[in-house]
């Protein structure tokens, strides 16, 4: 069954995927998220995964340091039909400053991805892109690698061209510097479980 | 549904009686054309006017071959399993409108889907789940090939989206006869069914 034969698929307004929430259709610990209208099921949290999540969190939290902060598997809102739950996001401020609202531009979004990775790599990177997240790594468990994605653009007129435009696959060896965070060095190893 | 693990997304199901809440609470748009298909919410192909116009001709058409003692809805809801609410085109159920005030019918004796741009998964998707709730008579009322395809006899096969196919199809044109297994009197001109 291709992508095509699913196209059909009934999309989701973020107003009712909420409306879902406060019906009690989902709740807040159903692991789902709203990506293009679609609530899709998230990959399962193996031991890994979760292994993988807590340690990004970790070293993000020393690269950006004051000013920012660090959140796991929690919503931001991208547009009318997305409210993804990235592994780990970086964003300015303070928690308080989210008490009314997502947040709707991290400086850096990270995926941690095994089962999942046709998924990161396609059509969420399509959905972060068009948000014009600037910086977008993914936890290739598989491969061990991280992969970065940075320069959101869109080749052609339709919404789903969006895309990065430059993608670098770094191994356990390699040290990188957020883009929001340029003084900062975060090793590869440091990520990977 | 194992030959649905290659997706490379996977969405929330919903059952049947999730799906009817939903439209009790009002959560969808008005006049958003919505089916629940194996846990899934699947919007119809927006009707143009050969579609309309099928599902027209066949509804007369039927109703003159099945006589009294049938009722034949169009576009109307099918309970037909606990995730899955399709509303096909065409379908004939036993009985009269009363009968189903209160519960949609669960197993017509006749379902018919017209397809332009939805031949693919009216064959397969949608051929596999009827198949699956051992629907007899299932027509795809082929509008780009100008035929009528006839679909029976169910049988298992893990191969499909529900794992069960029909195992008997046939294609007529415009120059045959068709007549439905639940109205074996009757002899319907396909060429009557088609804009």
């Amino acid at each position: 069954m291709n992508q095509a034969e699913r196209t059909g698929l009934h999309r989701w307004t973020r107003h009712e995927y909420e409306r879902l929430m406060d019906h009690g259709f989902l709740d807040e610990d159903d692991p789902v998220e709203l990506l293009d209208g679609l609530v899709l099921v998230k990959e399962p949290q193996h031991s890994r995964h979760r292994t993988a999540v807590l340690l990004a969190a970790r070293a993000l939290e020393r690269a950006f340091g004051e000013g920012w902060f660090v959140q796991t598997q929690s919503p931001i809102v991208l547009d009318d039909r997305s409210e993804p739950e990235p592994d780990v996001c970086v964003v300015r401020g303070s928690p308080r400053d989210y008490v009314d609202a997502h947040p709707t531009r991290p400086a850096l979004v990270v995926e941690v991805a095994q089962s999942g990775l046709r998924l990161a790599r396609g059509r969420k990177a399509r959905a972060y892109a068009r948000a014009r997240i600037a910086d977008y790594w993914i936890v290739n468990l598989i491969d061990r690698v991280l992969e970065v994605h940075r320069a959101p653009a869109r080749p052609g007129p339709a919404r789903r061209h969006w895309g990065y435009a430059a993608i670098e696959t770094l191994g356990a060896d390699a040290t990188l510097t957020p883009l929001a965070a340029p003084s900062a060095g975060v090793r590869v190893a440091d990520l990977l479980p | 549904m194992g030959a649905m693990v290659d997706y490379e997304i996977k969405t929330r199901r919903f059952t049947r009686a999730e799906y009817e809440r939903l439209i009790e609470l009002g959560v969808f748009q008005p006049g958003e054309a919505i089916e629940l298909i194996g846990g899934e919410l699947m919007v119809a192909e927006p009707q143009r006017a050969p579609h309309y116009t099928a599902i027209r001709k066949t509804a007369k058409a039927l109703e003159a071959a099945f006589g009294p003692g049938w009722e034949v809805r169009t576009q109307g809801p099918i309970g037909l399993d606990d995730e899955s609410e399709p509303e096909p085109d065409v379908a004939v159920v036993p009985g009269a409108p009363d009968d189903y005030a209160r519960a949609h019918p669960t197993r017509p004796v006749l379902t018919v889907e017209v397809a332009e741009s939805s031949l693919a998964l009216d064959r397969q998707r949608k051929g596999s789940l009827y198949a699956r709730a051992g629907l007899p008579d299932y027509w795809v009322l082929n509008l780009v090939d100008r035929v009528l395809e006839v679909y029976r006899e169910p049988v298992a096969d893990s191969a499909t989206p529900f794992g069960w196919r029909y195992g008997r199809g046939e294609v007529l044109d415009t120059s045959a006869l068709v007549t439905p297994l639940g109205a074996p009197g009757s002899s319907i001109p396909v060429a009557r069914l088609l804009p």
